[in-house]
């Protein structure tokens, strides 16, 4: 059921929102021991929600998402509810504000069930980093759900919300939707405000949503989406109407394959799988173009130098004093802070500051961060002539499906080298959605990413509808 | 061997605007800890940083006074470093693109100090440490209230040369109206780069960087301490280290501060929060002309339009808000000489001797011209104004009621007078006599019945002149 | 190239303590990364660093204060406070 049938529902009182709620409160109760889907379930203030929402329906009050619940990536800050970032460092961190796309989404009446687990800080793609435990893939629990939004990929896929807020910085929102057989999108840069998201790192961060189709997360976004006068990195540019050409014809559309993202290091059932949806589009009358983007080789550098640099600077702050786990060990200030994050943040974190310091340290920073920063020029610059011919790139999001859990999470280099496929729609701001494709073998779901020009989320939200019509999931087994 | 002492300096003024530079909390002196502070300013997480339009006006003002280009595009980087005055553990500063670059002071009338550049920058917090506990307390109060630092380059040989640079931009950002610069209070803060070289040098040395210098006198001394000690060093075959040094004024001398176990690397990078900044040239042209006149203008205007002696303008520049009641009162009364000693004068007397500053006086520029005026006019006598001045300094009041109120308006009737000179005449015959018979001397006394019996509105040269014609 | 030095030095600047075997195994993780990250180093320098669009003076935040927050909600989540301030081990 969709979201916009969820509301007919809820509306004409086929479903009340408490009754809803319970539903879903129920069902994380049951199966969420299997999956580590959540850090924190809010019995008590999600059905509270759900009565307010009650209310406003009876009174004829109701707005998009009154009633609806979903869950929040614990990365997004939340009035009084802990927000943890899945780190130690922030077990007991309860913040005094709210995000924007929280207070958005309240005054619409939305249910928040819970925040979702995830990779600590949102580094890594596997959501196994976390200090309270991995997360399991709801189609094969001995199966990572990729990162890091994995929480919000299994709450979706286990059928543990009506939709989630995750986030993207290299892929976190895709990679995950491309794991557990769900669909994320992620919103241009400056589309969705970055007030209240634990930044990891500042520009490439975008609050993006999973949801079990592309219409529902273009619903979402829809209610999440405008300039804000607290971020000034958010755009004036993002105006909504994310569902605007649903239905429409898509024939016309060109799509472009960038012959990069199909080289070696595809595996093959996903390659199969992604090219066989270029074969959709084709048949549907769709240009497909062959086009190319040279600098793909660069961009796990790129990538990994500038999210580490800015995560060295933005994790500078938890040091055990004003808030966040503090230490027992330290006679000095020094010794005080160094003990409070050696035993604050897990490795993953700290490999990721120790690589962007070594980014911007004296002597280094020349050759690393300011030529990572002349990469994301030249990206944004091939993908702008990429766009001068084409409407929407297709390619797949991840080099394998899921894993097992314990395969590769260990090992850094080949961690990073996974990201290649979406990094590049941060580096270069540009909107994209992740939609099941297919299945491997082992039943594990495939993914493939619709790319669009920026702030034209709009577009990919309709070809990927599209496809999601003439297309059947699996349900996963949970 | 003699030296040369060669000094730069780094100047922090803190900016008079209403908010603070990345958050809306009030910028303003003090408060109980952490009363002014928010999740921005403070440094939670998920917290974003929005830039202050009036922290940029500033800025921009404080380029003009100092004869700076003012840039078009300005962006801003992060300086990482802990500390605990630090919540972000990162300063927000301009460190590639400062907003001003290129000024200049002319100091001692005629060197040019050549400024490198102004930039943005917060301020941190406050620490109050406690040696019985062991512990330091962070106030975040001051974190976020915006800076701009001046970057002098190392223009300076000697301690003259800076101090009176140091009182020239801190009247010119006075005047600006960019900052109080009150050094004791902080508010404005002056560090200070010196190295020497052998005279006929023209090879820098190692330099030392001086803290803590709250008044013009402790930069005075300061220079002096470390220009002994540098040369002493070098005197005995050392060579002096690159550190910085706090100055201590009790004891008149600079220490340096316990070194870091590492040197700093504050792996400054662009600001991914904060987008750079345009100014366009019309923007430029409209704070240009917001800008209230500068000091140097000022003393011009008094010394070539006013005729005041260089002296006088000076004094009277070298307190803004004394200057500009002067001004108040000249455009009414555009009596410049007039106004200017009795202020000067009279009205500095009132100051000194109750230590109040101009802002405390209750009466209004318009009452001091009027009171020029009547003065000029002959309404008052010149010492029954300095009489006037005084109950208007203590008491408040217009100066034509206090001269109504205590009888001290002249009388101009010669009538009056006469009867009054004759009657002093006949009853001091003795006086009249001796007075007649040469001794000059007593005239002064005849006078004085003469005024005393009169009153204080008595016009002391109409009573003069009928006394000396009487005595003929 | 990459070793334990560099590695103490970059503990030092991300103010983060470790054992002498965590180090041993930071620094094999760090060569590893390192050499990916190499990539970087030869692009091709004509090409201008990326950097946000400029924003106009004129959008920027008004000047004008706002209520702070309650001093409680500041220093709520702090494991150390005294006067209202946070507490660190003397500093100086």
């Amino acid at each position: 059921m969709s979201l916009k049938e969820l509301r007919k529902m809820l509306d004409k009182k086929e479903i009340g929102a408490i009754e809803l709620t319970q539903h879903y409160l129920d069902n994380i109760d049951k199966k969420d021991g299997a999956l580590n889907s959540y850090i924190t379930v809010c019995h008590e203030s999600a059905l509270n929600s759900a009565k307010n929402a009650q209310e406003m329906i009876d009174s004829n009050n109701s707005d998009s998402f009154t009633g609806i619940p979903i869950s929040v990536k614990d990365n997004i800050c939340t009035l009084g509810v802990k927000t943890t970032c899945a780190s130690r460092m922030l077990e007991d961190f309860i913040p005094p504000y709210n995000a924007t796309v929280m207070e958005k989404l309240n005054k619409s009446g939305i249910v928040m069930l819970g925040k979702t687990n995830m990779d600590e800080f949102a580094m890594g793609g596997s959501s196994q980093t976390s200090y309270f435990g991995g997360v399991k893939n709801p189609y094969d629990t001995s199966r990572v759900t990729g990162g890091s939004s994995g929480g919000a990929a299994a709450s979706i896929a286990a059928d543990l919300c009506a939709a989630a807020l995750g986030s993207d910085t290299g892929g976190s929102v895709r990679q995950p939707a491309s794991f557990c057989g769900v669909t994320g999108l992620k919103p241009t840069y400056g589309a969705v405000s970055r007030w209240g998201l634990i930044a990891f790192a500042s520009s490439l961060d975008q609050i993006g949503v999973l949801a079990k189709s592309a219409e529902d997360t273009g619903f979402i976004l829809n209610g999440i989406c405008g300039y804000d006068k607290n971020d000034a990195t958010s755009s004036k540019n993002a105006k909504g109407e994310y569902l605007s050409l649903i239905g429409s014809d898509i024939s016309k559309l060109k799509i472009g394959v960038p012959k990069e993202f199909f080289a070696d290091g595809l595996n093959n059932e996903v390659k199969s799988a992604v090219l066989s949806a270029v074969e959709y589009y084709k048949k549907l009358g769709c240009e497909i173009m062959d086009v190319s983007l040279p600098s793909l080789e660069y961009a796990v550098s790129a990538y990994y130098l500038i999210s580490s640099a800015e995560a060295a600077s933005n994790l500078s702050r938890f040091d055990g004093i004003k808030y966040g786990f503090r230490s027992g060990l330290g006679e000095d200030f020094n010794d005080l802070i160094k003990n409070s994050r050696r035993e604050g943040f897990g490795g993953e974190v700290k490999r990721r500051i120790m690589l962007g310091n070594y980014a911007l340290c004296s002597g280094y920073y020349d050759a690393y961060y300011k030529n990572a920063t002349r990469i994301r020029t030249q990206i944004r610059a091939e993908y702008a002539s990429i766009f001068e011919k084409c409407d929407v790139i297709l390619t797949p999001t991840a080099p394998t499906t899921a894993y097992k859990i314990g395969e590769q999470e260990n090992d850094p280099v080949k961690m990073y080298l996974a990201d290649i496929y979406t990094v590049t729609v941060n580096i270069a701001g540009l909107p994209a959605i992740s939609t099941t494709c297919g299945y491997d073998k082992n039943d594990m779901p495939i993914g493939m990413s619709l790319i669009g020009r920026a702030f034209d989320e709009k577009t990919i939200i309709a070809v990927c509808d599209r496809f999601e019509h003439d297309f059947t999931r699996k349900e996963a087994e949970i | 061997m003699r030296y040369q002492p060669v000094i730069g300096l780094e100047i922090h003024a803190e900016l008079l605007t209403d908010s603070k530079v990345f958050c809306a909390c009030q910028n303003e002196f003090g408060g109980s800890e952490n009363t002014r502070v928010c999740p921005r300013c403070s440094g939670l997480p998920g917290t974003l940083p929005l830039l202050n339009m009036g922290a940029v006006k500033l800025a921009a003002k404080a380029g003009f006074a100092t004869d700076c280009t003012i840039n078009n595009y300005s962006a801003f980087d992060r300086k990482n470093y802990f500390y605990p005055d630090l919540p972000k553990a990162y300063q927000i500063t301009q460190f590639e693109h400062p907003i001003c670059t290129d000024g200049h002071i002319t100091v001692k009338g005629s060197k040019d100090i050549r400024i490198n550049r102004i930039h943005i920058e917060e301020d941190a917090g406050k620490l109050v440490h406690d040696d019985y506990e062991g512990i330091s307390m962070a106030d975040y109060n001051r974190c976020g209230v915006p800076l701009i630092e001046i970057v002098t380059e190392p223009d300076f040989r000697s301690i003259e040369e800076v101090q009176d640079f140091v009182e020239q931009i801190a009247l010119r950002l006075k005047y600006a109206e960019v900052c109080d610069a009150r050094m004791e209070q902080g508010s404005m803060r002056v560090d200070v780069n010196i190295s020497i070289m052998p005279v006929g040098s023209t090879e820098f040395g190692t330099r030392a960087e001086l803290k803590n210098l709250n008044s013009l006198k402790a930069i005075g001394r300061a220079i002096e301490y470390e220009i002994n000690r540098q040369a002493e060093i070098l005197d005995n075959g050392g060579s002096v280290v690159q550190e910085t040094r706090r100055y201590n004024d009790n004891h008149g001398d600079t220490k340096a501060l316990r070194s870091k176990e590492e040197a700093h690397d504050y792996r400054y990078f662009p600001e991914p929060d904060i987008p750079p900044v345009l100014l366009s040239d019309e923007d430029i042209t409209e704070i240009k002309n917001s800008m209230p006149e500068m000091p140097q203008t000022r003393f011009k205007r008094y010394t070539e339009q006013y005729g005041l002696p260089e002296d006088d303008a000076n004094l009277i520049i070298s307190d803004k808000n004394f200057s500009d009641f002067y001004d108040e009162a000249v455009k009414i009364n555009p009596d410049y000489k007039q106004i200017s000693n009795l202020m000067l004068v009279e009205l500095n007397r009132n100051l000194n001797e109750s230590e109040k500053t101009i802002s405390d006086v209750t009466f209004s520029p318009a009452d001091l011209a009027e009171l020029v005026k009547m003065s000029t006019d002959g309404v008052v006598s010149k010492n029954a104004a300095k009489d006037i001045l005084k109950i208007m300094f203590d008491n408040g009041g217009k100066p034509m009621n206090i001269a109504k109120g205590h009888g001290f308006i002249m009388d101009n009737d010669a009538s009056g007078l006469e009867t009054i000179v004759d009657k002093i005449i006949s009853e001091n015959a003795d006086s009249v006599e001796s007075y007649k018979n040469g001794n000059q001397k007593i005239f002064g006394f005849l006078m004085g019945q003469v005024v005393r019996l009169a009153g204080k509105g008595a016009n002391p040269k109409l009573a003069k002149e009928l006394l000396t014609e009487k005595l003929k | 190239m990459f070793n334990s030095d560099l590695t103490k030095h970059l503990a030092e600047l991300s103010k983060i303590e470790f054992t002498d075997d965590e180090l041993e195994r930071m620094t094999s993780d760090m060569t590893d990364i390192i050499a990916i990250m190499d990539k970087a180093c030869n692009f091709d320098s004509a090409v201008k660093p990326y950097a946000l669009d400029a924003v106009d003076y004129n959008d920027l935040r008004s000047d004008s204060h706002e209520m702070s927050y309650p001093t409680e909600k500041i220093i709520e989540n702090a494991k150390n406070v005294k006067n209202n301030s946070f507490v660190v081990p003397k500093v100086v």
